[in-house]
């Protein structure tokens, strides 16, 4: 489902050229799920990035859900994230013009699904919040808005789910029930699944584990 | 359609009110003022037109070929016929020297002719129009000609060979105006009626007008052929050639709302790019994550370009609605202020209103969302990433440029453009260089002053580049609305200074000098004060410089002009060149001096020291050219071509002439002074300044009017521009006052960051203000050129309160809500 062959990023900054990522590499079938572990500037958002498709690696390859996307132009990733991927972020981003209800539907209208309504509207009672539809994200709470986020993510049914620390803005125990539901619907669903966090039960949850070192994998567990 | 939801949801966040308010404003006032400019123009075309009673006169003084009659069926144009000249009236024994009109039916074609059955009449109700020239047999006169004669309406009086019964008196004819050539009492008769009074004989000095009215496409082929039949002892009048004050005064009023539309636009225009840019700040991470979503940069521009496309439609739409409601309400004020009504406008200014709003759209709108699609999906991970805009220069840069172009197109006048230019230049060269500097003596200042200043300041230091913007988008604002309320006071006060309330409404001409004095008693009885005497003798050049020359066009060779003699310049006169007769000296003794009107000195080609030889009655006269005189036209006084020095007419029986004011409740005052002194001649000019009243006061209600107009837009930049740096501005005081700091603290910050910002602006308006007005003084409007001292201190001073004001009425929500709330929204 998704592969890195020796993926690599470097940035130009003030003191000269800075490896953030160095020779990744990395293979990941379909409905596993893999936590990325690391300290916090290691390198695991660039990393996430990279493989979702949003950003481009300065060396090495990526595939995902076939589809070599670091072969592709901009456009072309767009068309594969459009098609396979969904995200939860840590902070959440909602659009807080929009209410719960059109946050999730945003994808889906996106996409030209029909029914997009009826759909967000379950996704939304899935994650238990039936009764705040029409509420804006600035009327809810931290837990309550990564709900949301989470059913935006899951709305659109996508092969890959890709969150970035989606308990690092909660605290412990609201950050437990969003775990809980995300690996519920990646179970209903059979989504495959990259965590970058540094949780320990988030991170033990899942079947492969991976922590990096200032851009370095340190350590890969096997996936179980 | 996904691009009208996002609209719709997008439509709750203020920034795409504020865009769409200003899309609407923009719109709103190009097609209202255009509108109500277009309407205004018409009334005021019709309301002039009547000083002639048509669209144009063909004037001879000979009778036109009846043959033109048919062209002009032919061609759809109106037309209709007045004979004018002097002739003795008989009733009995009595008689009188009377203006006699012969007019054929249609007259006259605009305007109207107001007669009564009550002579004297001031009551209106007793006043009507006339739907029909007098019918064969009969004569409208003059209240006045009744006493004159000793008759009363019904009665019969003999024009040359002919009876005719006074059926009606006329009130007021609209070509009233038209020339001082006939002193007498009016009769208006029917032209069919002329021949039987055998008063026209070879030789008889007679004035033959054919009026014409049409709309302008079959009026001009109409006249460009006609042109070429014409004698010379014809030519076409229209009201520039007839009224040359009153269309200046029209063409200064259209300057001015066309510079009020401009402006407007400008205002509008800065609204758009101030809103756009703030939606494009807070679209950016709506924008990454459609990109995460799969949304690729071309589906982003058709998304956000839809969006707009169907913003401008709604925006336009309600505008247009708008503007017709203003331009309407504006009307009807007008209406009710000075009781005129408007014809109704085309609908080309619907369509510009329109156009305007794209235009604005595609040059301010577009280039601050330009970086939109461009906008890297992986900011949804990292927030922090910088997006680079369009840099804010090229952005000032093409709305500037779009501005300039649409003043050049509505206006066509460079000289407009070009001085809107040269002030925005100003303003924005001396933000550039002085508001770092004013920035830096504010913070000095504000160190010996209290905390609220000194947080305020470095709130303001903090955003410098922000600041700036800010500066120098209040500062154009203020600058057009200072210019343009100068402006129309200037106008105003010119055009009220014209015709003084009490200007002289009546001559009296032909004033023998033994009936000096008796006049003179009777008007003290009355409490009337008669201005100066000018003693009057009429003549023909003979001769300049003891030659003839060849071409002999100027009407001043032709006829005989009216010639004076005064020791004192009169009020309205100026000297261009040469001196007046205080400091000039004859080369031989013995000499007269003669000072030259400067349009007939350059028709005649005169300079200093050319010798003139007129013609007096048979007797000869020269004179040495001393000075050449510029004379205000519209003043309503005696006016003079020749001024000779003090004492030169004296050998040739000079009769008098003097103007008066009379107010309508003295009117009857004419019956006594004619009673007394029958010999002298009345012109009685107060229904043509009432005339002209109106006019000008219907283009000061519009002027007013669209001032209101812009004046709103104006506000609504000033709200764009505070609230555009709310968001960052809140969260700061929501912080601080979570922090624990006083309402008083952060709302006074508030207030001194604003209030100061309104004052750099002001002072910079104000020096932007004097270079626009300098260029629209020199160049549009042609008023004399002077400092605006009350600018000097009006400018800052509300720059400060007004900016202050907004800026702490827009914050006004941090202290009034809780501390966390704030925070949690803006977050
Ligand atoms: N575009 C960039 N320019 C400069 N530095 C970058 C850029 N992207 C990432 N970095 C740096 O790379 C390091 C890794 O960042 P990131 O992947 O966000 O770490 P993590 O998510 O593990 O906390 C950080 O030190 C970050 O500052
Ligand atoms: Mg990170």
């Amino acid at each position: 489902m998704i592969k890195a062959h020796h993926v690599s990023k470097e940035v130009r900054s003030a003191e000269g050229k800075l490896v953030i990522l160095n020779e990744v590499s990395l293979s990941l079938d379909k409905g596993q799920s893999l936590a990325i572990t690391g300290a916090s500037g290691s390198g695991k958002s660039t990393l996430l990035g990279l493989l979702a498709g949003l950003d481009l690696p300065s060396s090495g390859s990526i595939t995902l859900d076939g589809d070599e996307i670091t072969a592709m132009d901009e456009e072309g990733r767009a068309a594969v994230r459009a098609r396979s991927v969904g995200f939860v972020f840590q902070s959440f981003q909602l659009l807080p013009g929009l209410s719960a209800l059109e946050n999730v539907m945003m994808p889906l209208e996106l996409h030209g699904v029909a029914g997009a309504r009826d759909k967000a509207q379950m996704f939304l009672e899935r994650v238990g919040l039936a009764e705040r539809l029409q509420h804006y994200p600035k009327q809810l709470s931290g837990g309550e808005q990564q709900r949301v986020a989470i059913a935006r993510a899951f709305a659109s049914e996508p092969a890959i789910l890709f969150a970035d620390e989606p308990t690092g803005n909660l605290d412990t125990v609201t950050g437990s029930k969003i775990i809980d539901l995300l690996f519920d619907l990646n179970r209903e669903q059979g989504t495959t699944l990259v965590l970058v966090t540094h949780e320990e039960r988030l991170a033990s949850l899942c079947e492969c584990r991976m922590q990096l070192e200032a851009g370095k994998v340190l350590l890969t567990e096997e996936c179980a | 359609m996904l691009a009208l939801r996002l609209l719709w949801r997008n439509w709750r966040s203020g920034e795409v009110k504020i865009l769409a308010f200003s899309l609407l404003m923009a719109v709103a006032i190009v097609s209202g003022i255009g509108v109500f400019t277009d309407r205004l123009e018409n009334a005021l075309i019709k309301e002039s037109n009547s000083f002639l009673g048509a669209d144009r006169i063909v004037r001879g003084s000979k009778p036109f070929d009846p043959a033109w009659h048919l062209d002009a069926d032919k061609a759809g144009v109106e037309h209709a016929e007045v004979t004018s000249f002097s002739s003795m009236v008989f009733a009995g024994d009595d008689m009188h020297l009377a203006a006699v009109k012969a007019v054929t039916p249609g007259y006259p074609l605009v305007g109207n002719l107001v007669v009564s059955d009550v002579p004297f009449s001031t009551n209106v109700a007793e006043q009507r129009v006339a739907a029909n020239i007098p019918p064969e047999g009969e004569a409208w006169v003059d209240s006045r000609l009744l006493p004159l004669l000793g008759v009363k309406l019904g009665d019969t009086v003999f024009v040359g060979e002919h009876s005719l019964q006074i059926t009606r008196v006329v009130i007021s004819e609209p070509d009233r105006g038209d020339g001082f050539s006939l002193f007498g009492a009016r009769l208006l008769m029917n032209a069919a009626d002329l021949p039987a009074t055998e008063v026209i004989q070879p030789g008889s000095r007679v004035s033959y007008q054919w009026l014409l009215a049409a709309p302008d496409a079959q009026l001009k082929p109409f006249l460009a052929d006609l042109e070429l039949k014409l004698t010379e002892h014809q030519r076409v009048v229209d009201l520039e050639s007839a009224q040359r004050g009153l269309s200046k005064t029209l063409g200064t009023g259209q300057r001015f709302l066309m510079l009020a539309g401009v402006i407007g636009v400008l205002l509008a225009g800065v609204a758009i790019a101030i809103s756009s840019q703030r939606f494009a700040a807070r679209h950016v991470d709506q924008v990454a994550l459609l990109k995460s979503l799969g949304a690729g940069a071309w589906r982003i521009r058709s998304l956000y370009a839809a969006q707009l496309f169907l913003l401008a439609l709604f925006a336009s739409g309600a505008g247009l609605v708008v503007g017709e409601l203003l331009q309407r309400a504006v009307a009807i004020l007008a209406s009710q202020m000075f009781n005129i009504e408007l014809a109704l406008g085309g609908a080309e200014p619907y369509f510009i209103g329109v156009l305007t709003g794209f235009v604005c759209l595609l040059f301010f709108a577009l280039p601050p969302l330009w970086h939109l699609p461009v906008v890297p999906p992986l900011k949804v991970l990292r927030r922090d990433m910088p997006v680079e805009p369009l840099r804010n220069g090229l952005q000032a840069l093409l709305g500037v440029s779009a501005v300039l172009c649409l003043i050049w197109i509505y206006s066509g006048d460079l000289r407009l453009t070009g001085s809107v230019s040269a002030g925005l230049g100003v303003i924005v060269g001396l933000a550039l260089l002085g508001a770092g500097v004013l920035l830096n003596i504010g913070r000095k200042l504000a160190a010996k002053k209290g905390h609220i200043w000194r947080l305020a300041l470095a709130s303001l230091d903090r955003r410098r580049g922000q600041s700036l913007v800010q500066i120098l988008v209040f500062a154009t604002a203020f600058m057009l609305l200072l210019t343009l309320s100068t402006v129309r006071t200037s106008l105003i006060d010119e055009w009220r200074f014209q015709l003084p309330e009490d200007a002289p409404n009546h001559f009296l001409v032909n004033i023998a000098p033994w009936q000096v004095a008796p006049i003179q008693t009777l008007a003290e009885n009355n409490e009337l004060e008669i201005s100066a005497l000018y003693p009057m003798v009429r003549g023909r050049i003979q001769q300049i410089n003891q030659a003839e020359p060849e071409n002999k066009r100027s009407e001043a060779w032709r006829r005989e002009v009216n010639l004076s003699w005064a020791t004192e310049l009169p009020k309205d006169n100026k000297i261009t060149d040469g001196v007046w007769w205080d400091q000039w000296s004859p080369s031989v003794p013995n000499e007269w001096g003669v000072s030259v009107e400067k349009g007939i000195a350059e028709d005649l080609q005169l300079n200093i020291g050319d010798q003139i030889s007129f013609s007096l009655g048979g007797l000869e006269l020269n004179a040495r050219v001393a000075s050449i005189r510029s004379l205000n036209w519209d003043s309503m006084r005696p006016n003079f071509y020749f001024l000779f020095s003090p004492g030169a007419l004296d050998g040739y029986s000079p009769m008098y002439l003097t103007s008066l004011f009379l107010p309508p409740e003295k009117k009857l005052f004419i019956n006594d002074l004619l009673h007394e002194q029958p010999t002298i001649v009345v012109v009685e000019m107060d229904k043509v300044i009432a005339q002209i009243r109106t006019i000008v006061e219907r283009v000061s209600a519009g002027v007013e009017g669209v001032l209101w107009m812009v004046l709103a837009s104006g506000l609504l930049v000033l709200f764009a521009a505070v609230n555009a740096s709310m968001d960052s501005r809140m969260q700061e005081a929501g912080l601080l006052r979570a922090l624990g700091s006083r309402r008083k603290l952060i709302l006074g910050s508030v207030a001194v960051e604003f209030a100061s910002l309104g004052l750099f602006a002001g002072v910079l308006a104000v020096i932007g203000t004097e270079v626009l007005l300098l260029g629209l003084q020199a160049w549009v409007f042609n008023i004399p050129v002077q400092p605006h001292y009350e600018l000097w201190l009006l400018g800052p001073l509300l720059g400060a309160a007004l900016v202050g004001g907004l800026g702490v009425y827009s914050c006004r929500k941090v202290v009034t809500v809780a501390p966390g709330l704030v925070l949690r929204e803006l977050a």
